[in-house]
């Protein structure tokens, strides 16, 4: 039953989005494939055309990591029954945090150059709200997981709840933090590289700019040297990582 | 500075703007449907990276694959996974046409990345007896794969299949916005007419669809782990919920 309810589903969804398997091969023989060759690395490796965006799109993703996980630390303790003040405070912020985390990362970024004007502003403020959200899901679920028995004996002691729950749970929880904190930055990067596509900063907004000339040799120069950067990065926060936690 | 202390204001602003949502225009301009949309295309994208990730997720896993073949598979997941649907979009768009086929071509394409890489860490955490049972009387190695590997790592990537998907439902709503279908194009035209009620209606409309189906998504996968955990052995239950808990966050009982 199940089985023929998802047969039938994919149909429709395959009529509707116009799925083609012939797309497939014929890409292949696509003349545009020409404009991705040669890349131009005198025009990619420009300071000016490239490199400052680059700079710019790391600087978005630190700021907004250094933001979003900053206030995700208190907020996660927030939303954890172990370490809320009360119910209220717990149902209140995870119902906030499901809707946040519910928006795609873009739609809070066009939203915000609606709100902000367009730049490496609005972005910033996206992608801090975005991790914000991330991070608080990840985090509360490892202080969920934590030893209660240091914060029964805090509270035992008779200590009040913020002393408690420092004392008690962070300095348990604290590596996973900056693991969550390095993987965040990692998704950052990634999302910051999309931002200028929706005109909020960064090294988006070349590729935008030459998609929109139909330089696509730039276009694949460009995404060439992120994705060589991305890889870098990731390799050095997964390797950060495994040893921390 | 000023900007800086100014922005809470403005973005308040704006969502202060966007309260009553205008449901009954929304309708009127066929949103509903765009959201559902924006779910085909996450589903047939998912499906195309499952179709193509799991038969390269065998010729990467370290226990079954040769290395000569392993490093190019692994490199080549990672490649995929480094270049975002958004940009695969942009490429793609060109070539097939604006329209739905192409984010979904998109996110299959970028799927392949990660659903390969999890996949192969599940292939290479399987019990090896099986794979030894069919190697002694003298299986293909492909039999080995099909009646060995494949029953023990199925429920595990089936969760990972939909985990992705809930993940592709976001990806596909964004993906619109560049003109590769779903209701990414509603919220941007809107925002550009700043026509901040329908804004709102089309944020709610997305938001519900999302959280619908991340709750239906993990009932679903809690389901099938708990199903393939019941009828085999504690230490294998044990490795397929790690697995799970590592990849999606979920505690499995």
């Amino acid at each position: 039953m199940a089985a023929v309810l998802v047969v039938a589903y994919t149909l429709v969804a395959g009529r509707t989005v116009g799925f083609d398997l012939s797309t497939f091969w014929q890409v292949w023989s696509n003349p545009l494939w020409e404009k991705f060759w040669p890349i131009p690395w005198g025009w990619v490796l420009d300071r000016h055309n490239v490199l400052d965006p680059l700079v710019e799109t790391f600087q978005i993703a630190i700021v907004s990591t250094l933001i979003g996980c900053g206030l995700a630390l208190p907020l996660a303790f927030a939303m954890s029954p172990l370490t809320a003040p009360n119910r209220v405070v717990l149902v209140v912020s995870r119902s906030i945090m499901n809707v946040v985390r519910a928006v795609p990362d873009l739609f809070w970024a066009k939203l915000l150059v609606t709100a902000v004007g367009i730049g490496a502003f609005a972005g910033s403020w996206a992608l801090s709200v975005f991790s914000l959200a991330v991070m608080v899901k990840l985090f509360s679920e490892t202080v969920d997981g934590a030893d209660p028995r240091p914060l029964e004996a805090a509270r035992a002691a008779g200590g009040r709840h913020m002393p408690v729950v420092r004392t008690g749970v962070l300095p348990t929880v604290l590596p996973e933090y900056v693991a969550y904190g390095l993987y965040v930055f990692e998704l950052n990067i990634r999302a910051s590289v999309v931002l200028g596509l929706v005109g909020a900063g960064g090294i988006g907004r070349v590729v935008e700019a030459q998609r929109q000339y139909f330089r696509f040799d730039r276009v694949l120069g460009v995404l060439v040297l992120v994705f060589v950067v991305v890889f870098v990065i990731e390799q050095v926060s997964m390797a950060v990582r495994k040893r921390l936690v | 500075m000023d900007r800086l202390l100014g922005a809470p204001g403005d973005a308040w602003d704006v969502f202060r703007r966007m309260v009553p949502p205008a449901f009954g225009e929304a309708v009127d301009r066929g949103v509903p449907g765009k959201v559902l949309e924006s779910v085909h295309i996450a589903w047939i994208g998912t499906l195309i990276g499952a179709v193509l990730s799991l038969p390269l997720a065998f010729l990467a896993a370290g226990n079954v694959a040769p290395v000569w073949i392993r490093t190019p598979v692994r490199q080549l997941f990672n490649v995929i996974r480094a270049v975002p649907e958004l940009i695969l979009a942009v490429i793609l768009i060109p070539i097939t046409g604006l329209g739905p086929w192409a984010g979904a071509l998109a996110i299959g394409v970028h799927s392949v990345g990660t659903l390969g890489k999890w996949a192969t860490e599940a292939i290479e955490g399987v019990d090896p007896g099986p794979l030894e049972a069919v190697a002694a009387t003298g299986g293909r190695w492909v039999s080995g794969m099909r009646w060995g590997v494949l029953p023990q790592v199925l429920p595990v990537v089936t969760s990972q299949w939909l985990f992705r998907f809930e993940i592709n439902v976001r990806a596909s709503a964004v993906l619109g916005m560049i003109g590769a279908g779903g209701v990414g194009s509603e919220l941007v035209s809107q925002l550009v007419f700043r026509n901040f009620p329908a804004v709102g209606a089309v944020l709610a409309m997305t938001i519900v669809v999302v959280l619908a189906i991340d709750t239906a998504s993990a009932a679903v996968r809690r389901r099938i782990i708990r199903g393939a955990v019941s009828g085999v052995d504690e230490g294998e239950a044990d490795r397929n919920a790690a697995v799970l808990t590592d990849l999606t966050g979920i505690r499995t009982p």
